[in-house]
């Protein structure tokens, strides 16, 4: 069964159609690589997986289990949304990191404030525990108690990762984790990223770093004006990309880069 | 002499930390309210967007995305805001006496109190202009992480937003306090009796200027008490960006 069953997702915002029929699976411990020029509704994917924003039509099931189905508004109650939303993290091109905790803070603020509400029995001194060991794995042990003004923007970005491993999803989103960063810094970023993927850590990454993509994703979509216009093994969307807008993108790129 | 003076000038500055705190004690809840206000989105039309036909038209299309409340009090803000606090004054003190052949204002301290509704309102439109900003200056990007992060609204607001809104309404409440202390000395023109009216009142009677000066002290002690309280509060703030 696949981790993630993605069908027939539609979200308009006003008269404008920005996701057309998009339809994709994913399973347990694999990597999805979502690239396509800019506008053409990456971000707006990720978002509706969040629940930042809620599509008009079509079903999102994790483990076989449907969580959303636009059809079916009732069982949208903000708790319901909220439960939802723990399936899947969400790493941002900006961070947004919370300026007035420190790194470690930021990792285990949520998790905090979900012990105490949902009385998990969680101890507190395990959330922090946890919370360090996700630093130390993101190189970060010796920065735990900076404040994100006081990092690197890729150290910034690592805590970010951190903080949404923290909530333990069982799909991790990437939005372009590398755009907002130095091209020096991209490095310590995606190395982190390699490493979540070594260890089976289920996740869908935009990006535009292609080799990076081609490397670390088991799978590949490629995404123009809203619809899915290809996907399949990396292999074959970036090395021998069948329909002609895909190549037409990546041969934009190569001569970019 | 000088111990009459001082007498004098600390009555006198009695009146201006009534006027003072009670202005601050109303005017910064109002504030709040007028500022939710000024961001109410509640449109009563919006449901005219059902038919799209009429959408076509000009006219229906403002209507389905008006706002009353918001447009209101902006529309108040923009009023008080426009015009001077002395006119102001003026007019809430003198007005219902003309307007309804009886003053309102004509028990003991009614003069302290029509003083105080006009400050109250003055201010709560400015500080209504200085919370919208706070507010509106947390990127939205700060609710969508805590959002992401499963929190709940109630959570989002009081442990991540509240006190970035706070750090960046300080400094300009700050200066909008500090002029207030200073425009407790408008009181003068429907006759309170604060600080530089008992001092120009020696000016006038004794034919001495030094009392004038001596209210600038006054002044200037409590807005340097002021000034320590928001430097102080800035320092506590300044740990994060
Ligand atoms: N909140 C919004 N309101 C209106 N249009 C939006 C909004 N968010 C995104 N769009 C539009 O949707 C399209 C897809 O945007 P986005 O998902 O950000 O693309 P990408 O991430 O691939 O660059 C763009 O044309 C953008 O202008
Ligand atoms: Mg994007």
């Amino acid at each position: 069964m696949s981790i993630l069953d993605v069908q027939h997702i539609e979200k308009h915002f006003g008269a404008t159609r920005v996701l057309e029929d998009i339809s994709f699976s994913l399973e347990q411990g694999q990597v999805l690589s979502i690239i396509g020029s800019s506008g053409s509704g990456k971000t707006t994917l990720l978002r509706c997986l969040n629940f930042l924003e809620r599509p008009d039509a079509g079903t999102i099931a994790v483990r076989g289990q449907t969580i959303f189905d636009a059809a079916d508004m009732k069982a949208q109650t903000e708790s319901q949304i909220r439960a939802n939303r723990l399936h899947f993290g969400l790493v941002f091109q900006s961070f947004n990191l919370f300026p007035q905790y420190t790194a470690l803070e930021n990792v285990i603020l949520a998790r905090q404030l979900l012990a105490k509400s949902q009385k998990t029995g969680e101890s507190n001194e395990a959330i922090v525990q946890e919370g360090k060991a996700l630093l130390d794995q993101m190189g970060l042990s010796d920065r735990m108690d900076n404040y994100p003004h006081q990092l690197s923007g890729g150290q910034q970005q690592r805590v970010a990762i951190a903080r949404a491993l923290a909530m333990k999803p069982d799909i991790l989103c990437f939005d372009e984790p590398t755009s907002a960063l130095d091209p020096e810094l991209t490095g310590e970023v995606l190395k982190v990223i390699r490493g979540l993927a070594r260890k089976h850590t289920t996740m869908i990454i935009v990006t535009h770093e292609m080799a990076f993509a081609r490397d670390v994703a088991d799978h590949v979509i490629f995404m123009d004006g809203g619809v899915i216009v290809e996907q399949g093994a990396p292999a074959d969307v970036i090395d021998n990309p069948r329909e002609e807008r895909t190549r037409q993108f990546l041969s934009r790129f190569s001569q970019d880069n | 002499m000088f111990q009459t003076v001082t007498l004098a000038l600390l009555r006198g500055c009695g009146t201006m930390l009534e006027l003072f705190a009670l202005t601050l004690l109303f005017s910064l809840p109002l504030g709040l309210l007028v500022a939710f206000g000024s961001m109410s989105r509640w449109a009563p039309f919006h449901f005219l967007v059902r038919w799209p036909r009429l959408l076509d038209q000009k006219f229906f299309r403002w209507l389905s995305t008006f706002a009353p409340v918001s447009w209101l009090c902006n529309v108040v803000v923009w009023i008080i805001r426009g015009t001077p606090l002395m006119l102001q004054l003026i007019i809430i003190f003198y007005g219902p006496g003309l307007w309804f052949d009886h003053n309102i204002w004509s028990f003991s301290s009614g003069r302290m109190t029509a003083c105080v509704v006009a400050f109250v309102i003055n201010y709560a439109c400015y500080f209504s202009v200085i919370y919208r900003g706070g507010i509106q200056s947390v990127p939205a990007g700060q609710w969508e992480a805590g959002e992401v992060l499963g929190m709940t609204k109630r959570q989002i607001f009081f442990k991540v937003t509240l006190l970035q809104m706070i750090k960046r309404i300080v400094p300009p409440m700050s200066n909008e306090i500090i002029t207030l202390v200073k425009d407790t000395s408008l009181a003068r023109i429907i006759a309170i009796s604060e600080l530089v009216k008992m001092g120009e009142d020696f000016m006038r009677s004794d034919g001495i200027t030094w009392p004038l000066f001596y209210t600038a002290v006054f002044y200037l002690v409590v807005v340097g008490i002021l000034t320590l309280l928001f430097n102080f509060l800035e320092r506590k703030l300044s740990y994060f960006r």
